[in-house]
């Protein structure tokens, strides 16, 4: 768990009853999260974000607003901001999407994770606490979207970690589990290793996701339309 | 190409005879009228012969021209031959003013000639016609007719109701014709002048007429503008119609469902769930009437009906695909089986992953219920064991079950080369 005191989020979409059912939610948990903002368009959630520099930001991928961008434009803007205590403002992206290229847009543009809308409540505290600590979220549609664009499945494997375009064999073994609804726990002790090593695969992988020049990632989004 | 156009055609590329063709004005490969075509066609001569003849009766004091004339009036045209083909087919053409119907190019055609004879007729019995004054006459009247007959029914009222403007295709045509009238009109003005008047005034013609055009243009392009919005507008809203229907017949009937069954949560989560799967499935393709063409497809389809059926929410992530062959069914029969099981005795929440890789298929359901222990399984599961484990066995493939860490049972199930599943 990161720095003490409550962690600092605010809330970004266009949805109110969203953004209402999320806060009061969180709230019935009693987690130590606290609401410092909410936005409803890009304009707004860019000036909330700079203004309140929170540790965590759950962004919608579909935002009216700015240029049209949505989240991911969100996320170009606030780019390289940090909170007070020095870490970089991090965000978790929220969809009710299935489309990969939207979510794809908003992990490449730096979101850290991505949930779906329909996620649990302690789910939703468990993701943004690991967020907050700076660690990727993944859950299994993203790990099988990776697969996929990765073509894991077709034995595609990067011998070194170096590699940008495809993914090491412990890193296909970490998103398969995951993919399988393994929580990072689960996958520790299904590989006999611990929590932090699983931590730092997917946090490569996501790397490899925002950084990697594979084209297949956004061909593979506009073919499939699916994650 | 129809039966009537095929003869000239035919003969053109120098080949026998068909049957003889009735007397009718040709469709393809005319000139001007069609009539010698068609009278070559039924007489079986070669056009070019015929042309000739028609040529020299008019030159020797217009009887040509007149018969000509005649028979245009009289034969009936022949059935809407395929123009575009008979064009394809390296007919001569000329002066088509109307590539739509080819009348208006008969039409000024006959007028031309009609007044052609009508001046010689005349001359020839001493009336004091001027060939020129005809002559002006008669491209003035083309120029006028031109523009009158490139504009249809529809446009025509268009035109009288906002004073100006055709489709904006038919620009260059309304052009000639403007030109032709406004030519007639000025050697009608000059008739029995010295021809050397005229270059400046033509000259001088043109040059209103350029600028005409030029003031006209931004309005031309603005109302050019004007139409593509309208037809844009009009699929935005054609589509927006579908969409309506599409919600009205879905999302509305289920939040109708949804607001009388608000006191069954269980009914509801069902109802919800199912019209977000369907909504889903017809935003972003794939939808039910891709079901059963590839494993995905099928995996997904079976799945959705488990929960349907049982209204438990059960991911799936599938990655990569392949056809859907016997093995491949034998798995998504095995695989349905499996998250059956799963459903019934273990624990929300149900994920199901399979992966298609180039030679073998893997799959996993993975529940969060207590645990199975499949030698103390009770007789009553023996679904798991028999259509699971054996069906898989039979496709050539294997199963297991074990419990998973954390709690919960994960069943997996491999295809292609044998390797004991993990």
């Amino acid at each position: 768990m990161s720095a003490p005191g409550p962690l600092r989020l605010v809330l970004v979409d266009d949805h109110r009853l969203v953004r209402s059912g999320v806060r009061s939610e969180l709230a019935a948990l009693a987690g130590g999260v606290e609401v410092v903002g909410e936005a409803g368009d890009v304009d707004e959630a860019v000036a909330v974000v700079t203004a309140t520099a929170p540790d965590v930001v759950l962004l919608d991928v579909h935002l009216p607003g700015g240029d049209g961008g949505g989240g991911a434009e969100v996320l170009r803007r606030c780019a390289g901001l940090t909170t007070a205590a020095g870490t970089p403002v991090r965000v978790l992206a929220l969809s009710v999407s299935d489309a990969a290229d939207d979510v794809i847009a908003v992990v490449r543009a730096g979101a850290r994770g991505y949930v779906t809308k329909t996620i649990s409540g302690p789910d939703l505290l468990a993701a943004l606490r690991r967020i907050a600590d700076g660690d990727a979220v993944f859950s299994p549609r993203l790990a099988g979207f990776v697969l996929d664009a990765f073509g894991a499945a077709a034995g595609d494997v990067a011998t070194t970690d170096e590699e940008l375009d495809r993914l090491s064999a412990r890193e296909r073994e970490v998103m398969r589990l995951i993919a399988r609804g393994y929580a990072y726990k689960e996958v520790a002790r299904e590989l006999v290793i611990s929590v932090k090593t699983v931590e730092t695969h997917v946090s490569a992988v996501l790397r490899k996701l925002q950084l990697s020049s594979r084209h297949e990632l956004t061909r593979w989004a506009a073919d499939r339309r699916l994650l | 190409m129809t039966t009537t156009a095929a003869p000239a055609a035919e003969r053109d590329a120098g080949s026998a005879c068909p049957p003889r063709p009735p007397l009718e004005r040709a469709g393809s490969g005319r000139w001007l009228g069609g009539v010698a075509c068609g009278v070559a066609a039924h007489l079986g001569a070669p056009v070019a012969a015929v042309r000739v003849v028609f040529a020299g009766l008019a030159l020797a004091g217009g009887a040509g021209v007149v018969g000509y004339v005649l028979l245009w009036a009289l034969l009936r045209p022949a059935a809407e031959a395929d123009t575009e083909g008979a064009a394809e087919d390296g007919g001569p053409r000329r002066a088509r003013w109307s590539p739509a119907d080819g009348a208006g190019g008969q039409l000024v055609a006959g007028v031309a000639l009609l007044a052609v004879g009508a001046t010689a007729l005349a001359q020839r019995a001493g009336l004091p016609v001027s060939p020129g004054a005809v002559a002006s006459a008669c491209v003035a009247l083309a120029g006028a007719f031109v523009v009158w007959e490139q504009l249809d029914a529809g446009d025509r009222d268009r035109w009288l109701a906002r004073a100006g403007g055709g489709a904006a295709d038919g620009g260059p045509r309304l052009l000639v014709g403007v030109l032709l009238a406004a030519a007639g009109v000025v050697l009608l003005a000059l008739r029995g002048e010295d021809t050397s008047v005229l270059r400046p005034v033509v000259a001088s013609v043109a040059a209103v007429l350029a600028g005409t055009g030029l003031l006209l243009a931004p309005w031309a392009v603005r109302f050019a503008a004007e139409l593509r919005a309208e037809r844009a507008a009009r699929v935005r809203e054609a589509e927006r119609a579908e969409m309506a229907a599409h919600l009205h017949d879905s999302v509305l009937q289920t939040l109708a469902l949804i607001q009388r069954s608000s006191a069954d949560p269980a009914a509801v989560t069902t109802l919800a769930r199912a019209q977000e799967r369907e909504l889903r499935a017809w935003l972003y393709g794939g939808g039910p009437d891709a079901a059963g063409r590839s494993l995905a497809t099928a995996v997904r389809a079976e799945v959705a009906a488990v929960e349907e059926a049982h209204g438990v929410p059960v991911e799936v992530v599938v990655v990569g695909d392949r056809p859907l062959g016997r093995p491949e069914e034998a798995l998504v029969q095995a695989l349905r089986e499996a998250v059956l099981n799963a459903v019934r005795h273990g624990a929300a929440p149900v994920q199901v992953y399979v992966e298609a890789g180039a030679s073998e298929v893997e799959a996993f359901v993975r529940d969060h219920g207590a645990g199975v222990d499949l030698d103390a399984v009770p007789p009553d599961r023996l679904g798991l064991r028999e259509s699971v484990l054996g069906r898989m066995a039979r496709a050539g493939g294997s199963a297991a079950v074990r419990p998973a860490p954390g709690g919960g049972t994960e069943v997996s199930l491999r295809l292609g080369p044998v390797q004991e599943p993990r």
